[in-house]
């Protein structure tokens, strides 16, 4: 096959690839660089440098043109990404339009992307909440999916590694549904949350309300300093990339500190088409990769392969890297490859209004925190008509608003001397969906894209279990409100199909067994062990809380594995 | 960098934001739009509108100050549908034949007071002249819209903080 660039098979070759550089691509190239490996970190999208590459965040509100809003224009060319929430005018620049990467929907799925060198750990939500044996136990007690190999001991360690070195707001709320971390200073709640929270206490015995954990640094320790981190400013305009460093991404954090080791190559406009599989060696050897900017084919060689390509084209990679013996893509000997993909049920908000005693108070300066209520649902045994359950997103509010009703010097005076509101509350809905086998991404038989990559066509939906929940929150988040006397309480759908939660997951299974699942207890194929998968598509199910912290730690726990595995001879 | 400032000198500021101006002398509107096609005298008329919304005072600069009439044409231009648009067009171009059949004057030689009750009156009226009326909400939206986001508001009147560096969830409300 023709190899067109110049440079020498011996320049192409690194002791590991990293396919992804994204939240947990970035933390698979730190830890296998510092391990002293020479890695090659593959980026489809441009390169986003920290501070520089940040055009917008430092803007004023009247310096956007359109001030903050998206311009018709490409909203009608883009109209799945322009319903996600962080798609504005500040932040359009760091999401896939959705014309210039299609997909095939054989249902309705708004798949949100971030083509560029830290993928979504750019835009994330930034909630970092762990793990416990009641998730990683559900697939097992519930009879659903397959069993988990690993359980909380496990990865436990791995949590407590990238929170140190992410830097992880939250309190030790000593809950055995969430459990405690490595924290910085939580950010506080403000008087209604607090008060909610008292009253949650008072009349339920097994829910509760905490400060979120969110990865901000809240009190910079010596380690954030050192990645060139500051404290965060509350400045809540994260989406355009932090100056401070104030919250965690690639970006921020990880690939720069693997730059210092000298170990990183970093290169952008790379996207992946296939994993090389050689099969007298029985193992990966390498990517063939095209230049985006010159479709240049050229292939990278390596001991070992980390594929943190994000969920979604973490399965096409494998599906569209084809041998003799894996005609069905890489590692697929049982069949499961691009099946069991799951999410998060973003379906749901309720909203309310508080009036009291605590109208005495309003916020000042702003905050990136909020509450969290982790699942209270079919917790310790199934006690409703559908599995497993839901958290729940929390937050008041006051705001200052004008009345704009009349015209002239009145209305201008109005708009002056604004007057203050009254405290809303709301909540959102994370619910935890199923993994199923008619969820699923295929590629198709004929449509490619603009590399050569076949296109992807995605098969994923709602299920009864997910309309009941949904009912189910509605019915628990109103009478938590109503008991603690908000007024006006009101439930509203969310519109949007799967995928707007941007929690896609699984595909890549891990799982016990070779038959039913894709990679083993260390995030290593089964049938390829030189091969890793460590980001979302490597999860069994989804749970319900937010996942990237998950990530992290996988990449960390595998790399570690990999890189003690190189040392044996095995790999 | 010379021509980098000259370049921003042609440029017009619209409460915040720079435009491009169009080719002067043909007629049309001071800025350069894709879709609206607005002449000089219209885009004049729009900004009497937007100044009886938001009049300048003693202390504070109007809506013509703080140019957002062209703020308003930028925002109908790229963020409005066609449907909107040709409303939009439609209502600015009957403003002053109602306005001759309503008050026996055209707008711009109306007295403030007779603008708003003018304008009030259309934007309660559900029927009979429905484009004025949706050329008046879009304008009226997007004239609070400029003014609440302008400079002036929110930096001078210090509406806003970039920076915060802090949160007090139990801030007391000042007593009245």
């Amino acid at each position: 096959m023709p190899q067109l660039n110049t440079d020498s098979i011996k320049e192409r070759t690194f002791d590991a690839i990293v396919i992804g550089s994204g939240i947990s691509g970035g933390w698979s190239a730190k830890e296998l660089t510092e391990k002293g490996l020479k890695t090659l970190l593959l980026e489809r999208g441009r390169e986003v440098k920290h501070i520089k590459d940040y055009p917008t965040t430092n803007m004023l509100p009247y310096e956007f043109e359109h001030r903050n809003e998206v311009p018709l224009a490409i909203k009608e060319k883009s109209p799945i990404v322009s319903k996600c929430y962080a798609f504005r005018e500040d932040t359009m620049h760091f999401f896939v339009k959705d014309d210039e990467h299609p997909y095939i929907q054989e249902k309705p799925f708004d798949w949100i992307r971030g083509y560029q060198v830290g993928g979504k750990s750019l835009l994330w939500a930034r909630h970092t909440q762990r793990w416990s044996d009641f998730d990683f136990e559900g697939p097992a007690r519930d009879g659903f999916a397959v069993d988990w190999p690993v359980r909380y001991r496990d990865i436990a360690p791995w949590y407590s590694y990238v929170e140190k070195f992410a830097g992880i707001a939250g309190n030790k709320d000593g809950l055995k549904e969430l459990p405690d971390g490595e924290f910085l200073p939580a950010f506080q709640l403000n008087a209604v949350e607090n008060y909610f929270k008292e009253q949650v206490a008072l009349k339920y015995k097994t829910r509760h309300l905490i400060s979120a954990r969110l990865a901000h640094l809240s009190q910079p320790q010596a380690v954030h300093l050192e990645q060139g981190r500051g404290q965060c400013q509350n400045r809540t305009l994260c989406q355009r990339g932090c100056p401070f460093g104030g919250y965690f991404s690639s970006n921020a954090s990880t690939i720069p500190w693997a730059q210092k080791t000298g170990n990183l190559t970093l290169r952008p406009f790379s996207v992946v088409h296939s994993i090389i599989y050689d099969e007298k060696k029985g193992k990966a050897t390498g990517v063939k990769v095209i230049d985006t900017n010159t479709k240049e084919e050229i292939e990278y060689f390596a001991k070992i392969i980390f594929v943190n390509a994000s969920a979604i084209n973490t399965n096409l990679i494998l599906l569209n890297s084809k041998s003799n013996r894996f005609p069905n893509g890489l590692g697929n000997d049982s069949g499961v490859l691009g099946k069991y993909v799951a999410f998060h049920h973003y379906g749901g908000n309720v909203s309310a209004r508080y009036e009291g005693p605590l109208d005495k108070f309003r916020t000042d300066g702003r905050s990136p925190g909020s509450g969290y209520i982790p699942r209270f649902r079919n917790v310790y045994k199934q006690e409703t008509d559908f599995l497993r359950g839901y958290a729940a997103g929390f937050s008041a509010g006051r705001g200052f608003y004008s009345d704009t009703s009349a015209l002239g010097e009145i209305l201008k005076d109005n708009l002056l001397n604004r007057k203050l509101g009254s405290w809303r509350v709301g909540s959102h809905m994370m619910g935890e969906t199923i993994p199923k086998e008619q969820n699923c991404i295929k590629l198709d038989a004929d449509k490619k894209d603009d590399w050569g990559v076949p296109l992807l066509k995605i098969s994923v939906d709602f299920d009864d279990n997910d309309v009941k929940m949904l009912n189910d929150y509605f019915e628990q988040v109103s009478e938590m409100f109503t008991a603690a006397g908000f007024k006006d309480v009101k439930t509203s759908k969310r519109p949007g199909a799967p995928g707007l939660d941007i929690h896609e997951m699984g595909g890549v299974r891990m799982g016990h067994d070779p038959k039913t699942s894709m990679l083993n207890e260390w995030n290593q194929l089964h049938a390829c062990k030189n091969v890793f998968v460590t980001d979302g598509a490597c999860m069994t199910s989804t749970s319900t809380q937010n996942p990237s912290l998950t990530y992290m730690a996988f990449s960390a726990r595998a790399a570690h594995f990999a890189v003690e595995e190189m040392k044996k001879g095995n790999l | 960098m010379k021509r980098r400032s000259a370049i921003k000198n042609l440029m017009i500021f619209a409460g915040g934001i720079y435009l491009l101006p169009s080719c002067t002398g043909n007629g049309k509107a001071s800025i350069e739009l894709k879709n609206l096609d607005i002449l000089v005298g219209e885009e004049a008329l729009l900004g009497e509108v937007a100044e009886a919304m938001i009049p300048k005072t003693a202390d504070a600069p109007g809506a013509r100050d703080l140019n957002l009439h062209l703020f308003t044409l930028k925002m109908v231009d790229d963020c409005h549908n066609t449907k909107d648009q040709k409303a939009f067009k439609a209502g600015l171009s009957s403003l002053n034949k109602i306005s001759l059949e309503k008050n026996n004057k055209p707008f711009n030689q109306l007295d403030a007071t007779t603008r708003i009750h003018f304008i009030e009156a259309v934007l309660k009226d559900d029927t009979s002249n429905p484009a004025l009326r949706t050329f008046f909400e879009i304008t009226k939206k997007r004239v609070i819209q400029g003014f609440t986001n302008s400079k002036y508001v929110m930096t001078d009147m210090k509406q806003y903080e970039m920076v915060p560096g802090r949160y007090n969830g139990y801030f007391p409300v000042e007593k009245v």
